[in-house]
Parts: structure tokens; sequence; C-alpha cells
């Protein structure tokens, strides 16, 4: 796979395909270094270090696309290339020769695949777009949060990751038909579009009803009290979520409620939950977050303590959950999420840190173009290898 | 394309979906009474019922329904059978069948399973998104209209994806399993890097955003807009040429982004003040033909009258059965390799097709149906 991406929408897709075996070949410019988002600078290899875990398992070829003969090159690894990916604005590529019409007609097996923020038609195409846009725009930030709330946005880049996700299950979909047909396609996935499918029940109810959908706040339908409740100490939580009268009942001898049989039913818990807030927060608010958690649990109520992320990253000793050490010639000394999944017979890639820039760019020009020293040091003269 | 057996709950049927819009036949498998999803608020007719949940309408889109009791003989038979000719079996855990019978009666099967997690605003609080989410010092958010849910589900079905792809390869079948705890807590690798890197922890930052000094949401005149002005100065110089504050105007430091994050709250008020004139539309058009990145902040409800969606096929109008012609989201996948979406089935429609294709007489359809498993 020939991979154009930058930022974390694009190298997060193919990271997904590099772990499940792809060989993915980045282009890379030395003048304009890519980051995911800022961190620090791994001192050996010169890399952020949010970039060695967002680009795991690839190789970095460097090519100068300002030059003629670097554009041919990035042309021929495509015209060998199963799948290109690329996260440009809408029209990038064809402005330097590498757009759909030109590689297909050169390798018409080439799955080419772009994931902008808006897709490369309709009114929108040209618009710019960021992570924060597209929350904004996908209905993400008036679909979380309660009916009294501004919007509400989540504090990471959660668009890049679901608009990495749909491309790397289109790209796969489009090798499972090419295998049949023999042919390629031209993926223009939105990752706007993307976000909105993630909500699709509330639009569809909003277009029938032609009503704002209501903000439900942390609150469920089904199931109540549930809630996130300040426990003792700085902007402390616990979330709570009663699923079942018997867990009420446990939740009430936990905390010493007295027997009010306005609250037996889910109902009753759902119409006096104001009520049954203020009851469980002054219970909660003197109590430290994992004694909340820990009584609760030991008495069958689901509870989990808001964990900040030094809560949940583990001692570096000690991996757990999604979080293992990274492995290879460079390894920074981070930990980072493998897969949450598992295959079997077939396995996926083992983890091995992002090298340096332009550290694969003579053995993919070998491997792939079949190119030998005196090809490979010709261009490099010619700068177009930098 | 493919045969597919669902037999998911709601956490994981994102990934069924997915499947359906890349085209491939997909069968829910539901008891008799019908699947959680048909319960589901909200819904769109005026008098709830099993086929206008929006839940069900919008994730079941495109399948066939079988109504099937897994727990007869009957019922493991039939599901047994089709097993058989299908490519894949998705499903919460429990299977409904046990796994070794599965593989036996297909060797080249794909079964794909995630697991039966805490409830979503627990599952949320424990990966450390929950953290994340939410205005500062209020009580913290969970995402709302269940995207945790579709976040893990695109695990589901990424994975299955790939298990597909080397079975068709190999010839040999795949067994997946995701883990739907680990799938939420990859949402969470950004803060937790950023906690490893440089031991920096990750705040809820509400609406105003905390990326550059002058991004996050507005107030306007109907609701709210976004704005991410870059650090460099250039981008304030586009935004003051539009905005003609002379407040802002007349400190000259403003160009420069670290001068713009000590007053911060300073040129967010004077913003404000400026945008709550004016509608979101002209706000967003005008930024963006000026460079400035800027979106409306949309309500589900101005989705679905959005002129990009529309323009590019994402929302299309289907003719939902009892319910009219209805504005409906073709999914992101769909839009772009143009699959046609049908609606979501009736309860037990399609249990005479599915039978009949598997060779079941209308007789033998017949004691099914009386003897409960199906």
């Amino acid at each position: 796979m020939i991979d154009f991406t930058h930022v974390l929408a694009g190298p997060f897709c193919t990271r997904l395909l590099a772990d499940f075996g792809a060989d993915v070949a980045r282009i890379e410019s030395s003048k304009h270094p890519d980051s995911p988002w800022r961190t620090v600078k791994d001192p050996n290899l010169d890399r952020d270090v949010a970039y060695l875990v967002v680009n795991r398992n690839k190789r970095s070829v460097t090519i100068n696309l300002k030059t003629e003969a670097g554009r041919e090159l990035a042309a021929r690894i495509a015209g060998v290339a199963d799948v290109l990916v690329e996260n440009f604005s809408a029209g990038v590529l064809d402005r330097v020769d590498l757009g759909y019409e030109r590689l297909s007609a050169m390798n018409p097996r080439l799955v080419y695949v772009s994931m902008s923020g808006y897709g490369h038609s309709g009114p929108r195409r040209d618009w710019t777009s960021m992570n924060s846009n597209l929350q904004a725009y996908s209905g993400l930030m008036m679909s979380t949060g309660s009916e009294s709330d501004p919007p509400i946005s989540i504090s990471n880049s959660w668009m890049d990751y679901v608009g990495g996700l749909h491309a790397c299950f289109g790209i796969i979909q489009a090798l499972s038909r090419r295998a049949v047909s023999g042919v390629g396609m031209r993926l223009d996935l939105s990752q706007f579009e993307c976000g909105v499918s993630t909500i699709g029940p509330a639009l569809m109810a909003s277009a029938a009803s032609r009503e704002r959908p209501r903000r439900a706040g942390n609150r469920a339908a089904g199931a109540a009290p549930q809630g996130c409740y300040r426990c003792a100490g700085k902007d402390e939580w616990c979330a709570i979520s009663v699923q079942t009268d018997e867990q009420w009942r446990a939740l009430a001898q936990v905390m010493g409620f007295a027997p009010d049989s306005r609250f037996d039913s889910v109902l009753g818990r759902l119409k006096h939950h104001d009520e049954i807030d203020r009851l469980i927060t002054a219970w909660t608010e003197t109590r430290d977050k994992p004694d909340v958690e820990g009584l609760l649990k030991a008495a069958g109520v689901p509870a989990e303590r808001m964990r900040r992320a030094n809560e949940v990253a583990p001692d570096s000793s000690q991996p757990a959950g999604p979080f293992k050490p990274m492995s290879g010639p460079h390894a920074a000394d981070v930990l980072f999420t493998t897969m949450p999944l598992g295959l079997s017979p077939a396995t996926l890639a083992e983890p091995r840190s992002a090298g340096r820039l332009g550290e694969h760019t003579d053995d993919v020009l070998r491997s792939w173009l079949g190119m030998d020293n005196s090809e490979i040091e010709a261009l490099r003269r010619a700068e177009v290898l930098a | 394309m493919s045969l597919v057996l669902d037999v998911t709950a709601h956490p994981a049927v994102y990934a069924t979906r997915l499947l359906v819009e890349a085209g491939h036949s997909v069968i829910r498998i539901e008891p008799r009474a019908g699947d959680e999803l048909r319960r589901m608020r909200p819904f769109l007719g005026d008098q709830p019922d099993l086929e206008n949940g929006a839940y069900h309408q919008f994730f079941n889109a495109g399948k066939r329904s079988l109504t099937l009791d897994p727990s007869t003989s009957d019922g493991r038979a039939i599901l047994l059978r089709l097993a058989g000719k299908a490519a894949a079996v998705l499903a919460s855990e429990p299977l409904p069948v046990d796994e070794q019978a599965l593989m036996e009666a297909n060797p080249a099967l794909v079964l794909a399973t995630m697991d039966q997690d805490e409830p979503e605003l627990c599952a949320y609080a424990r990966s450390g998104l929950l953290a994340i989410t939410g205005t500062p010092g209020q009580e913290p958010a969970l995402l709302g209209s269940h995207m945790a849910y579709a976040a893990i589900g695109l695990y589901l079905a990424t994975a299955t994806a790939a298990a597909m792809l080397a079975a068709e390869q190999t010839g040999q079948g795949q067994r997946v399993r995701v883990s739907s705890a680990d799938a939420l807590g990859c949402f969470a690798e950004q803060s937790v890097v950023g906690w490893l890197a440089m031991g920096a922890v990750t705040e809820r930052r509400g609406y105003r955003g905390a990326i550059t000094a002058v991004s996050g949401g507005f107030p306007c005149l109907d609701g709210y807009w976004m704005v991410s002005l870059p650090h460099s100065a250039e981008g304030w110089a586009r935004l003051m040429d539009w905005v003609q504050d002379p407040e802002l105007a007349a400190d000259p430091a403003l160009a420069d982004e670290s001068e713009r994050l000590k007053k911060r709250d300073f040129i967010l008020d004077r913003l404000t003040q400026w945008s709550k004139r004016f509608p979101k539309e002209e706000l967003v058009v005008e930024a963006q033909k000026r460079h400035i990145p800027a979106s409306p902040v949309a309500t589900a409800l101005e989705l679905a009258e959005d002129p990009q969606l529309t323009a590019r096929g994402f929302l299309r109008q289907v003719d939902l059965p009892g319910l009219g012609t209805m504005t409906f989201p073709a999914g992101a996948i769909a839009t772009v390799l143009e699959t046609p979406m049908a609606p979501a089935p009736r309860l037990g429609a399609d249990n005479h097709a599915i039978l009949g294709e598997l060779g079941y007489t209308t007789a033998e359809i017949g004691a099914l149906l009386q003897s409960g498993a199906i």
C-alpha cells in the first residue's frame, strides 16, 4: 500500500491495515515532517513520539514530489501497489499528476482511497476542516450532554479514529470486490459522513418529527438511576448505572436509604430521577471515588470511577488492557494500544515502532520496483529522494 | 456478495449495518418477540410499535429478518444449515449455538464475536474517555446517541472484513474475537500517550476548545458555530479583516499566538459579542471563503437537510412501509460504494423465503411455525 496520508485520520487508517499485515510504504517529505499531534521528539529518531505510535509497522520512503522525477517515481510505486491512501484536500494529488484517472490507467487493479473532510464532491468539497469542526458539524456536540448545556466536545481526535476505521473497512471491502472483478476502484470517503453515520437513528428521528432531538445527558431510557456522581476531592466522579430493581435495592442498602415505594420500579425511579440523584450525591460526595466504586461493585451495582489518562495508563512494567510495550529497533519508552481483537488462525503483525524518516527508501525501491543501487544513487544525487 | 448472519446486540450491531452498506446479504436473526432495537425510543411514527423504531430502522436497514428460537432442536438445525451457506456469523456473546457446531457446519466460516460489557456509561468511564468529555468542572458526559457503541462496532466490522478476505484467499475459516472494553480503550490512546510521553493529563474542554487560542464554539443568532483558527499570524489577519473589531484591532501584539493565548478569554468574549448578531450559515460560508476553518455546530435536525449530505447521496428519500417517504441516511460506506439501501424488514418478514431457500417445504415450514422453532 502506498500511503500519502498525514496527521491522524489517514495514518490511523493505514496503521490498522499495517496491523492486519499490509506492507505500507509512507511517502514522506523531509521538508514537511509529519506529526499526528504534538507530543515530544524522540531524540534518536528525530520523530514525535505520537508519530512513532501512529505509524508503527510501516515503512518510510522520502520522495520530493516538488520534482518531476519525484512525481514519476511516486507514480511508478503506485503502479505496482494494491492500494493508495491519501487525505489531502480535494484536488491536491490531481495537481501533482497523481490523480485517480492517470494512476488507474497505469494500474487498473489499484484501489485509490481519498479520505478528505467532506469528500471530493458536493458544495462543501473545498471546505477546510479540523477534528473540532467535524465534531461540531457531524452532530456529536449537540447529541452529547443535557438540554441546558452548551455544545459538548470530546478532547481528542475522535473524528480521526472514526474516519480511519470506516476507511479501513471500505478498503478491505474494495479488495474483496477486486478479488472477484479483477479491477480496483475509487473510494471518495468523507470523514464528515463517517461521523454523521454514527448518529444515524437520531437523524432519522429528526427527519420524521421535524424536531431537534432532546439531549438526554447521562440518563438512559430504560435504566435508572444512571449518571455520574460527584465524589470527594476536586472534580472527581463515579459513574453508576442501575439496570434492575435488585441492583436498586442493593444500592439503597449500601447508601443506607430509607425504603421508599416510589422508587421500587424503574418507571418510578425515572420519574423521581432528580430526587434520587440528590440522595446519591449526598452519599458519594463525602467519599473517595475508589471507595464509591468498590462498595457498589461489591454489592453487584454497575459502577466505574471516572479515570483520567494517568489512571488508565498502566505502569510500563505492567502492561494492561490494550496497552502493550512497543518493540523494534528504535522502541521509544512508551506503551501504545494494540488491536483490541484477535484472529485465528490468521495472526496480527507484531507491533514495531516507526523508524527514521526515509529509513526504508532503498528497500522499497529495490523490492517493489526492482531498482539497483546505481539507479537509486542517481535519484539521490538528483535530490529526488529528499 | 456474501451471506452474513447477524446475531448481534446493540453494542455490536453497527458492524452488520456496515456489511449491508458494503453490499452483503445480511440475515438478522431475532427472537419471535423481536429484538431489543425494535423497542428502543425514539419511534418514527405517532405510536411506538415494533416496526418504526429509529434504531431498528437505521441499524437493520437492508437486512432480512428471520425469527428463530435456537434453544429448540429445529431452530438450532436451521441456524446450522444457514451457517453452512454463510461467509460470516457475527454475534454478541454468548453464542446462540456452540462454536464447535458452527465451525463443523462450515469449516470456511468467519465467526466473529464481541463480549458483553458493563452498561455503556460505566464502560465509558473506565476507558478514560469520560474524563475528556464534557464541560470543565461540570458532570462529565457520555457521548450521546450511543456513539460509543458505533465506535466499538467499527472494530468488529473491520476485523470481520479482514477475516473474510483471508478466508476468501485461503478457503480456511477464521475466528475473530473483539474485546469491547479494549476497543473503547483504543479510542483513548491519544490522552494515554500524552500522559506516558509528557506526563500531561488531558481534561474536559467543553465547547471552547483549547488547541489554539482562537478555537471553539461561539454562540450565534441560531445556535453555535465552530472555528479553529491556526497558530499563524496570517489566519489572525484574515479574521481581523473580517470581524473589524476596534478593541481587537487596537492590539497589534495579538498577531502573535502566544499573546493570543494570554488574552484568550478577552478575545473569545469579543468574538462572541460579534458573532451573536449573525446566523451560523452566513458566518460559516463567509469564514470558508476567507480560508478560516469553520463549521456549523449542527443538530440532527439540521443534518437531515444538509446540502452536502444531500448532494453526495448520503441522504436519500426512501419509502418506509407504513410511514411513507422519509429522509434516510444511507451511511458513509453505502455512499462511497453507491450501494442501494432497502428499509428495515418487518419482524419475521423473510421466514418463508429463507427456509424455502434452505429447501424446507411449505408443509415443513408450517410445522416449524406451529412448534415455535420459528
